[in-house]
């Protein structure tokens, strides 16, 4: 057995042989943004979940015509293949290949186990900040079907289908929040979404060195708790970032062809006036 | 409305200088300030290392902290981290607070207002989601001292 869709998943190797292919473009995407100006993958470039990819103003992403913006200024043709690692097991690698998903970006690929593996293999970093010939990139109306917003998860958790809480077990439960200490990134209320079953985003990766499980176990892992191919299904965590892991395993590793990642997730719905709960 | 703090109070004045210095720097040279004190942050001391192991595991999602706090010869309070490489932006706001408060009554660190960093005007170069790492460490120092001055350390 093989990941469905393996075109959407690279290893170190693969990168390493195409640093210089003007087809290939690698985007460093990480929860702490001192890491690539302190070193990283020759030719890579730096997208910031925050500062690049959330709109300056409103809750949410960049418009059509900012993200047009950041993909030129990036060197990205439609054509290009994009290439997506970052540290804390590609998280936010995963959140950024989502956002570009999207908006329609067709050739985008994970480098499984990410920062960590690249360094445990001793591959070189760099400091130096690359820069490519602007072009003229042309992004495609949101792709809607990808990401659920809150009325949606609603109709979900009434309906009784498939939703994914991908939080450690205490933010499931509701003893934590958030983070101890970090109640600006909080909400209100703790627990999960009626009907929403635990499966910790970490349980899909090796802890030793960050790269996904192999098949198998990943499709025993979520069908043993219910999360079955043909369903439509809606992952969540606390900012979107770690559900969109989860969102990659299902969606391209496991091949799920309705599988949306919540982004709102519970800093909105822990937040949301009438919002039910259950702990 | 009474404030819980008000900016008027002062800062211990290392932490006062490190402030004012970040407030004129740009955008680039907050960033290598930045990765100038991660590389700076000293290792855990070998005596220090019995106490790490006691250390409660932290919740996934943050960065572990492991802080220890004990009176210098001085007086002073001096603290000691544990922070993981693969987190330079929490070990550079660390070393920051540990530079600023080494030396520090446990009073002065316990009197350092929640929002001390305002003026540094950090959000432009690493954004406000990873300044609230500031809160989280300065939360566990005031921990720290606290025992301190309850003499519980």
């Amino acid at each position: 057995m093989s990941y469905v869709y393996p075109e959407y998943l690279v290893e170190t190797e693969w990168v390493a042989a195409h640093l210089s292919d003007p087809n290939v473009r690698i985007i460093e995407s990480d929860e702490d943004p001192l890491l690539y100006p302190m070193g990283h993958i020759p030719g890579a470039v730096q997208v910031d979940w925050f500062t690049t990819l959330q709109h300056p103003l409103r809750r949410d992403f960049l418009t059509k015509e900012q993200f047009e913006e950041v993909a030129s200024n990036l060197g990205i043709t439609n054509e290009t293949a994009v290439v997506f690692y970052g540290d804390k097991s590609n998280w936010f690698a995963c959140y950024a290949l989502w956002l570009f998903q999207y908006y329609g970006h067709k050739k985008v690929k994970i480098m499984n186990g990410g920062r960590l593996k690249w360094e445990k293999e001793s591959r070189p970093l760099v400091k130096d900040v690359p820069s490519y010939q602007k072009t003229t990139y042309r992004a495609k109306t949101p792709d809607k079907s990808i990401r659920a917003f809150r009325d949606e998860v609603l109709n979900q958790s009434k309906a009784k289908k498939p939703l994914v809480d991908v939080r450690s077990p205490k933010e499931y439960s509701g003893e934590l929040i958030s983070m101890p200490n970090y109640p600006q990134e909080g909400a209100t209320r703790g627990g999960h979404i009626p009907g929403a079953v635990s499966i910790p985003w970490a349980q899909a990766v090796n802890e030793t060195d960050s790269t996904f499980k192999p098949p198998e176990e990943l499709r025993a892992l979520y069908e043993g708790k219910g999360i079955k191919p043909d369903e439509e299904v809606i992952a969540y965590c606390r900012i979107g970032e770690r559900s969109s892991l989860t969102w990659f395993v299902l969606k391209y590793l496991l091949g799920y062809p309705k599988v949306r990642n919540y982004d709102g997730s519970w800093t909105e719905w822990g937040n949301l006036v009438d919002a039910p709960i259950e702990k | 409305m009474p404030r819980p703090y008000t900016i008027n109070m002062p800062l211990p004045p290392k932490l006062q200088e490190i402030v004012d210095d970040f407030t004129s720097l740009t955008r680039a040279e907050k960033i290598e300030t930045l990765i100038a004190y991660s590389e700076s942050l000293p290792s855990l001391p070998e005596r220090l290392k019995a106490e790490r192991a006691k250390m409660d595991p932290v919740p996934e999602c943050m960065t572990p902290v492991f802080l220890y706090a004990e009176k210098g010869p001085a007086g002073g309070l001096l603290f000691y981290f544990d922070i993981s490489p693969e987190s330079p932006t929490v070990r550079g706001l660390a070393a920051i607070l540990a530079s600023g408060l080494n030396g520090s009554q446990p009073e002065e660190v316990l009197s350092v207002p929640a929002d001390f960093f305002m003026p540094m005007n950090l959000q432009e170069a690493i954004s406000q989601q990873r300044i609230n790492g500031f809160t989280g460490v300065l939360a566990h120092m005031k921990q720290a001292a606290l025992k301190h001055l309850h003499g519980e350390s």
